[in-house]
């Protein structure tokens, strides 16, 4: 009787597509590519390769795990569709990260300040203290100026873009169980331009 | 064959499942019209987010309502363009995964065929067919000889009539969306102002600007010289004009091609004003006009549009399959 417990990693939140096949805190299969726009595309195509490779079935999930931005509107969308998707249709336990934290995952340790490049040199930034065992958050994700935050928060290395490690978010807090799958959805951070003109506007 | 259909082109999260392309067993909508009315039309980025919150409860309800498990699913159907492109990627992204995890074959299926084919809901088709496509967006006449079978024989040159009728409700301050509003102050009035005939270079092709322009130059006009607008009978002037450029041109077309049904498509169907020229004009062939509920934007008819793509194709969609924000009828 295979007992194993296999979880899919999924972020699309940043220009990087992320997908991890976990078996037993193993890695089994993996990508980690700068995109082009085009994680709708790439995702579901990418996953079904993968889990076609590895003989893995949906239904076989134990976990679904995904990163909920704040990053790309468009992007971040993709992925926690598809895991609200996998988990609902066959009830499988889904949870949810911050992208940041899941970025600063894969880091070396130390105080990370770990984003995700907005336009106009906006960012989405967080800052977390990592050891090899867990990830602590020292400092909320926050959309602001990103030469502000790279000059003036204080860490020891920033990164934006480096492959997460599932085993060390499996450890820390920072990783949150979705109790209603219909709940799961997107932190943007930020409401859309036409609800802050019409709040300005009031 | 059981068929499940996604569809989130603009503001109506919407899952529906029918049987063979003609029973629809379920047929949830969820609106967004509200979140938006306050901004005076739809909000592309807003209604993304609408979008992924409810994606998976209207799965949920168009199941249970048609009392099936996903097990029973033959094909999924999506829209897959045209409309924003950040909603259509949401439906898009969750039928593939939908799909994948229930290892079901999925198609992709033209926004618009899925309006002209809400038509076979509750009537046959019988070709040759002229359809006339009326919405927010789109304005067309479309020649079918077969099922599946589009070929485009005009469009509109800039406006589409639904997009006309809501520029003219906001410039009277009526409110969104403007169609139904307009329908039904004209229902009221009578056509005392003066309207343009509209004049096209092409056979086929329409225009509303020249319309819409009149319309609101004229509003601009009698507000600066402080003259009463009655705007039951300017309701009635402006839709008398827009909809007797749909007839013409329809009728147009039926005569040319012999067509031997004429179906309305899109949410301007809906409009009781059109739907009663239609009746008067063409008494010599067959018309179909779909049910209100499936005129505004709905999974049911994708989902039958889907069938009929499926029967006559054969082909399905991989997993890399993508959202467009423009799309030919014949892609």
């Amino acid at each position: 009787m295979n007992k194993s417990l296999k979880r899919l990693v999924i972020d699309t939140a940043t220009p990087y597509l992320y997908i991890a096949l976990y078996e037993d805190n193993v890695l089994v299969d993996s990508i980690y590519q700068k995109g082009n726009n085009d994680h709708s595309v790439t995702l579901m195509d990418n996953i079904a390769k993968m889990f076609d490779k590895a003989s893995w079935k949906i239904q076989d999930l134990a976990a679904v795990i995904v990163g909920i931005g704040p990053g790309s509107y468009t992007g971040v969308r993709i992925g926690v569709v598809v895991a609200k998707m996998f988990a609902w249709s066959h009830n499988i336990p889904v949870f949810k990260i911050s992208t940041p934290a899941l970025l600063a995952s894969g880091a070396d340790n130390g105080v990370i300040f770990a984003y995700v490049d907005a336009r106009r040199n906006q960012a989405f930034g967080g800052v977390f203290e990592k050891t090899d065992e867990t990830l602590v958050r020292l400092k909320a994700d926050t959309y602001a100026d990103l030469t502000t935050m790279l000059d003036s928060w204080t860490y020891d290395h920033p990164v934006n873009a480096v492959m997460p490690d599932l085993n060390v978010v499996l450890n820390s807090e920072l990783l949150e169980a979705v109790d209603n799958v219909h709940d799961l959805s997107p932190v943007y951070l930020r409401k859309t331009e036409a609800e802050r003109n019409q709040e300005q506007n009031k | 064959m059981i068929v499940l259909a996604v569809e989130s082109s603009c503001d109506e999260t919407s899952v529906s499942i029918n049987k063979d392309g003609k029973v629809i067993l379920s047929n949830i909508v969820l609106s967004q019209i509200d979140t938006h009315a306050s901004f005076g039309g739809v909000v592309p980025e807003i209604a993304s987010r609408e979008h992924v919150k409810g994606i998976s409860v209207v799965f949920e309800q168009a199941l249970n309502q048609a009392g099936i498990t996903a097990q029973d699913v033959d094909l999924v159907a999506v829209t897959k363009g045209p409309g924003l492109i950040g909603s259509l990627l949401v439906g898009i992204n969750a039928a593939k995964a939908f799909a994948f995890a229930h290892n079901i074959p999925i198609v992709g299926v033209h926004h618009i065929a899925g309006h002209i084919y809400a038509n076979q809901i509750e009537s046959e088709m019988k070709f040759p067919l002229i359809a006339l496509v009326v919405s927010g967006g789109h304005t067309e006449l479309i020649l079918m000889k077969e099922h599946y079978d589009f070929e485009k024989l005009g469009e509109t040159q800039d406006d589409a009539v639904g997009e006309a009728y809501d520029k003219v409700a906001r410039v009277l301050g009526l409110g969104y969306p403007g169609g139904p509003i307009i329908d039904k102050l004209a229902a009221e009035g009578e056509a005392t102002y003066p309207m343009p005939h509209i004049k096209t270079e092409q056979l086929y092709d329409f225009s509303y600007s020249g319309l819409k322009s009149h319309v609101i130059n004229m509003i601009n006009r009698l507000r600066m010289k402080k003259e009463p607008i009655n705007e039951k009978n300017l309701a009635t002037s402006f839709q008398h004009a827009a909809v007797r450029h749909l007839i013409e041109k329809s009728r147009q077309a039926v005569d040319d091609y012999q067509a031997k049904m004429l179906i309305v498509a899109g949410g301007v169907a809906a409009n009781k004003h059109l739907r009663s020229e239609v009746e008067t004009h063409f008494k010599d062939v067959e018309v179909s006009v779909p049910p209100f509920k499936y005129c505004t934007d709905n999974a049911a008819m994708m989902g039958i549009a889907g069938y009929y793509y499926y029967q006559r194709f054969k082909k399905i969609d991989a997993m890399d399959m993508n959202g467009y924000s423009r799309l030919n009828l014949s892609e």
